[in-house]
């Protein structure tokens, strides 16, 4: 069984490819539309610099080779989504060619990326007739083809989970925006292969390739012969349909797009230096701390910002503390916690203390939790230890509950010894009001 | 104050305008037209064609904003062959413009109702376009100077598409100085038009035009004999004027064809009747069937015919013998004129091999017989290069044209050349008479 993918993703940028409509914001129909994504006579398509950035960028994630230049095509065919009938796509000088992408350790050969402009959208109605709303028409795709090296519907799904992982983390896509990509899947149990286009996220990907593979099988098995042919993806029914014969596959036509230049992307390309993608990063992990595959990719699918904060303790302590804390009682809290380096730098200070002896391992893992959490019982139990010692400290200073009756700043000798032997646990404010509290309680 | 109370009159007669302002008069420096393929708020944009009939655009061309700001009052959009398709203006849906010396005949194409609408109104300027010689035809049929500049020069924000990488907006008039003086209002770069540019921007101070490259070619008896007057005016003007030889200009016509009808082809994919213009069809049809009928019943025949032969040449498996190849003929043509350009200023040509045809002519000639037309004035269209044609002589008491081709972004020649050539000449104007 062979599968090859072509992934389309909207890349993020503020206006559209050609024009400078907003990418997002108003969801009423055709309100982000302009002469140029209408394609009214008379206007003229400019290149967002941004898309064509973002494009190099996914080249060189996809370890592909960048040519010097670059320009655009016309692709014709005639859509009412499509405002000129014709889409400006990248046929010749895509912005990458013949890259790799590693499933773990297995690599999938990337054919090429290329910029388009996606069309817009038609919405069917309940009498058989159709909307168009424009709002989408313009925004930056790129479009990455693969070779048929995927090898079932489920390795396509975890292909495409780890790529798009990937994908976010190089572009800072947001994460929530799965439904805005869009999958041509190529598959052939035996020789010839169908196409079903247009299949939207990762369950339906799956999907859609799984029935494909039972229903060429069945050809196959009952002695008939695979048409090749591109087919729809029924979302509701969960089935693919045949959409067009492949002898009356359209001839698009391509002819060089005589509105926008030559670009000269080789600076552009070189200036580029990409985060460390999670895959990348996962292996650095397995080397470097000696973690399995397993867990270094739990980290990083948790959060990227999961992964750099077990590198900062691991840096601060030791590594087999890292892995420890942040594999128990850092992990199992991450969810609802928003990070801040102030937060992060309280958890470090606190195993540290661990480290130090000054504090017992449950004790850490205790105040690692309310200081993530904020829950108010692991809360409640770590300021009654505070309570504690300055109750101990005002027993061994019985003298200022009256000086502080007289002047409040009597108060700072208890303070002083209370922050001298917390060393830092607690913050100045927990303490004082402590202090305070203890000392009214005593008057 | 600009009278304009005769233009209903003037156009009645010449058909020169597809849409007239129905003001009777304007407090304004001066008058301009602009072609019906330029956008203009407050007119309607058809270019000529049944297929955009209602659509009203809602910006104005660069070009066209850059007159008012001058000062320009826009009286009209003037008729043109649909979609700039055609050298005789005989293929619009909106009239035929006729030719001031001869109603009978043609004023040219596709600029046809500029050309007239400079040699009929005086102090009129025109903004025409020119694709493959659609300023220079109609220029010379009319006896009026048509000037179209580098490729890039001026901004094409606002251009209904022929050949997109061979449209290039420019002036034509009846007064010579009316080009040095309109073009460099019109003239530089816009970030709304990526290919527009202004490097480097046109010479305040034109340069003179010192040596010519006479090509010699087929022409009629007429266009011969003035072109050899012509020469020896020039030489009495002091300019060099060597015959030279240009071989790879008789591929510039059919590169010129597959190319200008490749791009054609696909801008004319998006008028099928859905979003501006003609949407009156039967939408209870599929899609495509809509499309078929609405574009079978308003598109001419002439755009029909460029919609096929241009989609002919740029499917696979003809792409690279007719598409790919004339582009690679466009860059040896331009190599060519490189190589002229060395040694001389300009090239020098008739601008057309005969003088303006009858309408009973033009009826009887085939397609190819009237894309032959365009021979001399396609290649420094297919070049990107700047050429001027100017009135130099009367055959049968109709004008007869020369055309100034000159290097890329030396525009300033040409003007300098032309505003010469006035002082010399001495034209003989068409009897209007209202």
């Amino acid at each position: 069984m062979k599968i090859g993918l072509e992934v389309h993703v909207q890349l993020p940028t503020r206006s559209k490819m050609f024009c400078s409509c907003p990418t997002e914001g108003d969801a009423e129909p055709n309100t982000r539309i302009c002469p140029v994504c209408m394609g009214f006579p008379g206007s003229k398509p400019s290149l967002n610099g941004e898309a064509l950035k973002l494009g190099l960028k996914l080249a060189k994630m996809l370890e592909c080779s960048i040519p010097d230049t670059t320009w655009f095509s016309r692709k014709i065919y005639f859509y009412p989504d499509l405002a000129k009938n014709f889409q400006i796509t990248q046929q010749e000088t895509p912005v990458g060619l013949g890259g790799v992408y590693m499933l773990g350790d297995k690599p999938i050969r990337i054919t090429r990326i290329h910029l388009e402009e996606d069309p817009g959208k038609i919405k069917r109605t309940s009498d058989g007739s159709s909307l168009i709303d424009y709002n989408r028409s313009g925004i930056p795709l790129a479009e990455i083809v693969t070779e048929p090296d995927i090898s079932s519907p489920a390795e396509a799904r975890k292909f495409l989970a780890s790529l798009l992982a990937d994908i976010r983390h190089t572009i800072d896509l947001e994460p929530d925006s799965e439904r805005s990509v869009r999958c041509d899947c190529n598959i052939s149990v035996g020789k010839e292969r169908c196409e079903v286009k247009n299949v939207t996220g990762l369950k339906n990907v799956e999907r859609a390739l799984t029935f494909e593979v039972v229903r060429q099988t069945k050809i196959l098995r009952a002695g008939g012969k695979i048409e090749r042919e591109t087919r729809h993806f029924d979302e509701e029914r969960k089935v693919t349909t045949s959409a067009r014969k492949k002898e009356f596959e359209a001839d698009y036509g391509y002819i060089n797009e005589p509105d926008l230049g030559t670009y000269h992307i080789a600076r552009m390309a070189s200036e580029i230096e990409n985060k460390e993608t999670p895959m990348e990063m996962a292996v650095r992990f397995e080397n470097d701390y000696g973690m399995t595959a397993k867990a270094a990719r739990q980290i990083i699918s948790t959060d990227i910002r999961l992964a750099g904060f077990f590198e900062d303790l691991a840096a601060a302590t030791d590594t087999e503390t890292a892995k420890c804390l942040v594999s128990g009682v850092v992990s199992s809290n991450w969810k609802g916690f928003e990070p801040t380096k102030g937060s992060l730098d309280d958890i470090i200070s606190m195993v540290r203390r661990f480290k130090e002896g000054k504090i017992t391992d449950v004790e850490c893992n205790m105040r690692v939790r309310c200081i993530m959490t904020g829950d108010e019982d692991t809360c409640r139990i770590c300021s009654e230890d505070l309570d504690k010692i300055v109750g101990r400290a005002l027993d061994e200073n019985p003298s200022v509950i009256a000086d502080y009756a007289a002047n409040e700043k009597a108060a700072n000798r208890i303070i002083g010894a209370v922050m001298k032997e917390t060393g830092g646990t607690y913050s100045s404010a927990e303490i004082v009001s402590a202090v305070r509290r203890l000392i009214t309680e005593r008057l | 104050m600009i009278d304009l109370s005769k233009l209903p009159a003037i156009n009645e007669r010449y058909r020169m305008f597809s849409e007239i302002t129905s003001e009777a008069s304007a407090d304004a420096e001066f008058a301009f037209s602009a072609k019906d393929n330029l956008t203009a708020v407050g007119f309607r944009a058809r270019a000529g064609s049944a297929i955009l009939e209602g659509y009203e655009p809602v910006f104005d061309a660069a070009c066209v904003e850059k007159m008012r700001s001058a000062g320009g009052f826009l009286v009209g959009k003037t008729n043109m062959d649909e979609f700039g398709f055609g050298s005789f203006s005989v293929n619009s849906a909106y009239g035929v413009p006729r030719n001031p010396y001869d109603a009978e005949r043609s004023c040219g194409g596709s600029s046809g109702g500029a050309a007239c609408a400079a040699a009929v109104m005086d102090g009129h300027v025109a903004l025409g376009v020119s694709t493959g010689g659609s300023i220079a035809c109609p220029a010379s049929f009319c006896g009026v100077y048509g000037m179209a500049p580098t490729y890039g020069r001026v901004s094409k924000h606002g251009l209904i598409d022929y050949g997109n990488s061979m449209d290039k907006v420019g002036i034509l008039s009846g007064d010579a100085k009316d080009l040095g003086r309109y073009l460099p209002v019109i003239s530089g770069e816009d970030r709304r038009d990526p290919t527009s540019c202004n490097h480097p921007p046109l010479a305040k101070k034109f340069r003179k035009l010192k040596s010519v490259a006479l090509v010699r070619s087929e022409t009629s008896a007429g266009v011969d004999a003035a072109i050899r007057a012509a020469e020896e005016e020039l030489r009495s003007m002091s300019v060099d004027v060597e015959a030279v030889s240009m071989d790879t200009l008789r591929y510039a016509l059919p590169a010129y064809y597959v190319l200008a009808s490749a791009e054609g082809s696909t801008n004319i994919a998006r008028y099928c009747g859905l979003r501006y213009g003609r949407q009156d069809g039967d939408l209870s049809m599929k899609f495509d069937d809509y499309f078929t009928s609405m574009r079978s019943q308003y598109l001419g025949e002439e755009t029909k015919r460029r919609v096929i032969l241009g989609t002919f040449t740029r499917m696979s498996g003809f792409r690279d013998k007719y598409y790919a190849k004339a582009l690679g003929v466009r860059n040896a043509i331009i190599s060519e004129y490189k190589k002229i350009f060395e040694r001389f200023d300009a090239v020098l040509t008739p601008t057309m091999p005969f003088i303006s045809p009858r309408f009973d002519e033009i009826s009887g000639m085939s397609a190819l017989e009237s894309y032959r037309a365009d021979v001399l004035s396609v290649p420094p269209n297919l070049s990107g290069l700047p050429h001027v044609s100017m009135p130099c002589g009367y055959s049968e008491g109709m004008p007869v044209g020369m055309m100034l081709t000159a290097d890329h972004w030396n525009d300033d020649m040409l003007l300098s050349a032309a505003e010469d050539w006035q002082d010399r000449f001495t034209a003989i104007p068409p009897e209007v008479s209202l």
